[in-house]
Order: C-alpha cells, then sequence, then structure tokens
C-alpha cells in the first residue's frame, strides 16, 4: 500500500510538470529581454530572464493590426455564440421533451458530422462563399457561419441536458394559466435554463476564439479580417523573435484559460459528447 | 403528443437541423462536384476523374498517406495511455482533487496553434532549452548530442513533435471519458476482491480494466478520428513532411489547385469514414469476447 501511494504522489507531480512546465516556459519567454533569446550559443537559455521586462506586451498594445485582430475575433465569437443558441436551445428543448421515432437517427446525424476533418470541409466552404451571393456576407459573418456549424451539435448536446432538468410542471401551469408556447418558451422557460445555457455560449465562445482552419482560410485574401490565432501565426511567419511570440500566445490563452475555469463542468459535457454512456 | 404540439416540437427541431443538414449535404455534392473537375484554368474538363488518377500516381499522395497512417497507428494508443494515466491519478479521493482536475484541463483550454507556438519554442533550433539540456549545457544532464538537433529536418522527429504537441493538448478529452468510465464501477467490487486477498495489481488487472474497456473503444474510436484529421500541428512543426491535412492545403494555397485539394479532402473523409466502421467492428468484436473471458 505504501508502494502504490508513493508510486501516485511521483505521478501525480510528473503529470503536473508535464503540463505546467510548457506553460511557465511560454510565460518566461513573454518576458524576457533580449539577452534572454539571443545567446549566440555561448551560454544556456535561463530559465528565468535575466532582465524580465514587459517591453513586449507594451509593442503588442501599440499595434494597430493586434487590436484590429483582437476586436475581429470577439465580434466573430458572439456572432457565433448569438447564432448558436438561437438555432441550439429550440432543438435542444424539442430532444429534451420529446422521445420520437427520429431522435435516435438525428443524435446520430449529430455526432456523425464530426467524421468530417475541418481541413475537408473548408475547401467547399471557402469555394462557396468566395463567389456570389454568400461572397457579399461580411467576412466576420462568413466566419461566424462556418464556425456554426461547428459548435451547433455540441450547444444542442450540452443544452438538451438543461432543459431535462427543468421541471414539466412549469410548462404545464403556464399552459393552465394560458400562455402560448412560444410565450412560455421565451418567458418562462429560456429565463430558467439561461445559467446552464450560459455554459455552451462560453463554450462555443471559446471554440470560436481557438479556431484556426476556418478562420485561415476565409481571411486568406483579407488580412483585415484575420482572427488573433490567425495574427499569431502570420506574426510567427514574419518574425521568428521568440518574446513576441510568446506575449502574443499569452494574451491569446488567458482569456480562455480564465473561462474555461468558469465552465469546467459544463465543457465536460461538451467534450465527452456521446463517448460516455 | 397532439398534432398541434407535434408541429410545434418540428418547428422548434428544424432551424438547426436545417442549418447543419443543409450545409453538410452541400458540402458533400461540392467537394464531389469540385473534385470532377480537372484541367488547365480555363480549359477545364466535367466530369473527369483526372483529379484522382494524378493523385494516386503521386508519390506525395502515397507519402502523406503513409505518414498520416502512422500518425494514427502511434496516436491513438499513445493518447489511450496518457488518458488512462491521468484518470487513474485523479480517480480517488485526495485534497486539492478539484484544483488538480482543473490544471489538468488547461491544456485543452488553450488554442492549438498557442500550443505549436510553446513546441517551437521549446525544441527551436539551434539554441532552445531542449537543445541545451540534450548538449549538456546545464551542467547537471549529461551531453547527449555534440551539435544541435535540427528538429524540423527530420521527418520522424517533425512528426514526433507534431504528434506530442496533438497528445499534449487533447489528453484531457480521453481522460474526462476515462475517468467517467471509471466512475461506473461500483467500489463493492473492490471490496469483495479485498476480502478476498486481490493485491492491487489483480484489481487493476481484473476489475478495472474489464469494465473499463467500453470507455477504451470510445477513446480509441473518437481519437483515431481526430489523428486522422490533424492538420495544424504538422503543418506548423513539420511543414516539410505533409500529412494528409497539409496536404490539402499545399494543394488549396499553394499549388492553387481546387480540385484536386477537394479530390484530396475527399479521400480524406472516405478513409476516416470506412477505418472508423472498420475500427469499430473489431472493438465490438473484442469487447463481446472480453466479456466473456
Amino acid at each position: 500500500m505504501k508502494r502504490i501511494r508513493l508510486g501516485w504522489v511521483l505521478g501525480l507531480l510528473a503529470a503536473l510538470f508535464l503540463i505546467l512546465f510548457p506553460l511557465y516556459i511560454l510565460f518566461k519567454y513573454s518576458i524576457a529581454d533580449r539577452a534572454s533569446i539571443v545567446t549566440g550559443g555561448r551560454y544556456p537559455e535561463p530559465l528565468w530572464p535575466f532582465h524580465p521586462t514587459f517591453e513586449m506586451y507594451r509593442y503588442l498594445v501599440s499595434r494597430g493590426d493586434f487590436w484590429a485582430a483582437g476586436v475581429t475575433s470577439v465580434r466573430i465569437a458572439l456572432y457565433t455564440v448569438a447564432l448558436s443558441l438561437t438555432l441550439g436551445a429550440p432543438a435542444a428543448y424539442a430532444l429534451a421533451r420529446y422521445r420520437f421515432a427520429g431522435y435516435g437517427v438525428l443524435i446520430f446525424t449529430l455526432l456523425s458530422l464530426r467524421l468530417f476533418p475541418d481541413i475537408a470541409t473548408v475547401i467547399p466552404v471557402v469555394e462557396r462563399f468566395y463567389k456570389p451571393p454568400l461572397s457579399a456576407l461580411p467576412v466576420e459573418v462568413q466566419v461566424a457561419l462556418a464556425h456554426t456549424l461547428l459548435s451547433l451539435p455540441y450547444v444542442i448536446f450540452m443544452s438538451i441536458g438543461v432543459f431535462q432538468g427543468i421541471p414539466r410542471d412549469l410548462e404545464e401551469q403556464a399552459a393552465i394559466l394560458g400562455c402560448s408556447r412560444l410565450y412560455t418558451f421565451t418567458r418562462i422557460l429560456l429565463p430558467v435554463a439561461a445559467p446552464g445555457l450560459a455554459a455552451g455560449a462560453i463554450y462555443t465562445f471559446l471554440l470560436s476564439w481557438n479556431e484556426f482552419i476556418f478562420a485561415y482560410y476565409l481571411t486568406f485574401t483579407n488580412p483585415e479580417g484575420a482572427t488573433l490565432p490567425v495574427y499569431l501565426l502570420r506574426v510567427m511567419a514574419w518574425t521568428p523573435q521568440k518574446n513576441l511570440l510568446a506575449a502574443l500566445a499569452v494574451v491569446i490563452s488567458v482569456p480562455v484559460i480564465l473561462f474555461s475555469f468558469l465552465v469546467q463542468k459544463y465543457m465536460q459535457a461538451g467534450l465527452t459528447a456521446g463517448a460516455v454512456k | 403528443m397532439g398534432r398541434r404540439q407535434r408541429l410545434y416540437m418540428w418547428l422548434m427541431l428544424f432551424p438547426a437541423f436545417f442549418y447543419l443538414v443543409t450545409a453538410f449535404g452541400l458540402i458533400l455534392f461540392e467537394m464531389v462536384t469540385i473534385s470532377l473537375l480537372y484541367g488547365p484554368p480555363g480549359a477545364e474538363v466535367y466530369p473527369s476523374l483526372g483529379n484522382y488518377a494524378e493523385m494516386l500516381a503521386s508519390p506525395e499522395f502515397w507519402a502523406a498517406l503513409r505518414r498520416t497512417t502512422v500518425f494514427v497507428v502511434i496516436g491513438t494508443p499513445l493518447q489511450l495511455l496518457v488518458g488512462l494515466g491521468l484518470a487513474l491519478l485523479v480517480h480517488r479521493e485526495f485534497r486539492l482533487r478539484g484544483m488538480v482536475r482543473a490544471i489538468f484541463m488547461l491544456p485543452i483550454a488553450i488554442p492549438s496553434v498557442v500550443t505549436a507556438v510553446i513546441i517551437s519554442l521549446l525544441f527551436s533550433v539551434p539554441y532552445g532549452h531542449v537543445n541545451d539540456l540534450l548538449m549538456g549545457r546545464l551542467g547537471w544532464f549529461p551531453r547527449l548530442v555534440s551539435a544541435p538537433v535540427n528538429w524540423y529536418a527530420s521527418e520522424p522527429l517533425a512528426l514526433g513533435l507534431a504528434l506530442l504537441g496533438k497528445t499534449w493538448r487533447d489528453m484531457p478529452i480521453s481522460m474526462l471519458i476515462l475517468l467517467a468510465g471509471l466512475g461506473s464501477i461500483s467500489e463493492e467490487q473492490y471490496e469483495a476482491a479485498r476480502t478476498m486477498g486481490a493485491t492491487s495489481w489483480q484489481q487493476f488487472k481484473y476489475i478495472t480494466v474489464p469494465q473499463l474497456v467500453p470507455a477504451m473503444a470510445s477513446v480509441l474510436v473518437l481519437r483515431s478520428i481526430e489523428a486522422w484529421k490533424e492538420f495544424i500541428f504538422p503543418y506548423i512543426l513539420a511543414p516539410s513532411f505533409p500529412v494528409l491535412g497539409t496536404l490539402i492545403d499545399h494543394a488549396y494555397h499553394v499549388a492553387k489547385r481546387p480540385s484536386y485539394a477537394a479530390a484530396l479532402a475527399l479521400v480524406l473523409v472516405v478513409l476516416i469514414a470506412v477505418t472508423t466502421g472498420v475500427l469499430n467492428r473489431i472493438l465490438r468484436f473484442l469487447e463481446t469476447h472480453l466479456v466473456k473471458a
């Protein structure tokens, strides 16, 4: 028993190191001064910068294209959230309340969509969006429409549970009091479901914020429309400067790390959708 | 359920499913039609199987297919093992368990592009932390190589880095699925085994593993799909050694041949569907046989 315990503690420490060390290294590079990253091979790179500096962060916030990418990322993510919830919440409600013959087929359809690789679906999607009438849409809307394809199955999955948790009595009472179905859904059920749906919303926000392939393809010919991950890759192609890349990577990751702590419990449901019986 | 009730339900379902089904229907349809377009710009022939003929005759395609297969065959069991390790570590009561679990979830929160940047920083050439370590420049570690390793010039090393990034970022997913599986095994069985004097290893072998088979099968199927689909890590970390995902991008953005890219994309979709089906069959077969034993 003692030996198992020791092995477990060592394993836990190793796993924590494996996860936290790369994150620490990213942070370290983001505050590194020049001498700490350009060593010329005369000395090993230090594990803590010789002269920590926030110079790269200051440089980033002084750049207009960085802000533009940030605003684009936020906008696309918000559009995606709005679209996914508007389409997903009613569908989840119907699936939660009524078991019908097609239920299994619908769930199967939702899941099998994930068989399509993004790098494959993006080709016809981009070809479509380059031609009228869809080319008339603002590029941010185009990316949001594509992101909704990815998020919608998850939003529906996560929200089914939320609606199942609401007692049916609520709707029955509302019906007795003479509320229409639409009124019941929008004014009574949605407010009750809101906290659970918020988790789906945050999950969608993160998915869109982190997504690379669709954002990259749809903004390829239009640098103005770059999201932050696409911007990071552009910077990477343009400079190998480690501290600048690291600072940008930190800025992109911090909001998602904070958000993900908030929705841990629900993210679990999204990530394991369909895998657990 | 009354007729009006039923109509109402369909109306609630319709927008979401209409959106998904039309979009994916159109995507598949366009993928096929675009891929049947062949020839120099302005003088394309339709329908033609030219793209497919060219693909089958191209050594790049076969090389990419081979790399992707290796990526899947090594990456999938690796992700299962890593996920199982993490799940076993946190599947027990201890103080700070919530916090440790939250830390274990961190990798999935971070964008893949950022993970790839972290790896490229750690493994930078010629001077980076890993090269410093391997060259014995840190003092406490033996000198293993005499010159800096160029990770990106060697096929196994570059793809290894891509696999490292993929595994690191996605390990929480496998962990969560396996944790759910571990949670469904009843504590009573372990108690019974302990009263009969079973060692921890015996408990693991005869109680945990057999009952974890469905969760492990889920992990294998889902992770193998993701491994076939992989694009971003090989794209950033192994640009000189394309897998199928990067080959599609190359055909589209570098060679400027959307129709060839669409043909590759369709081949990838079919490949995933077929291998997933086969893997599912094999796992189901194994499952029924393991349960008997």
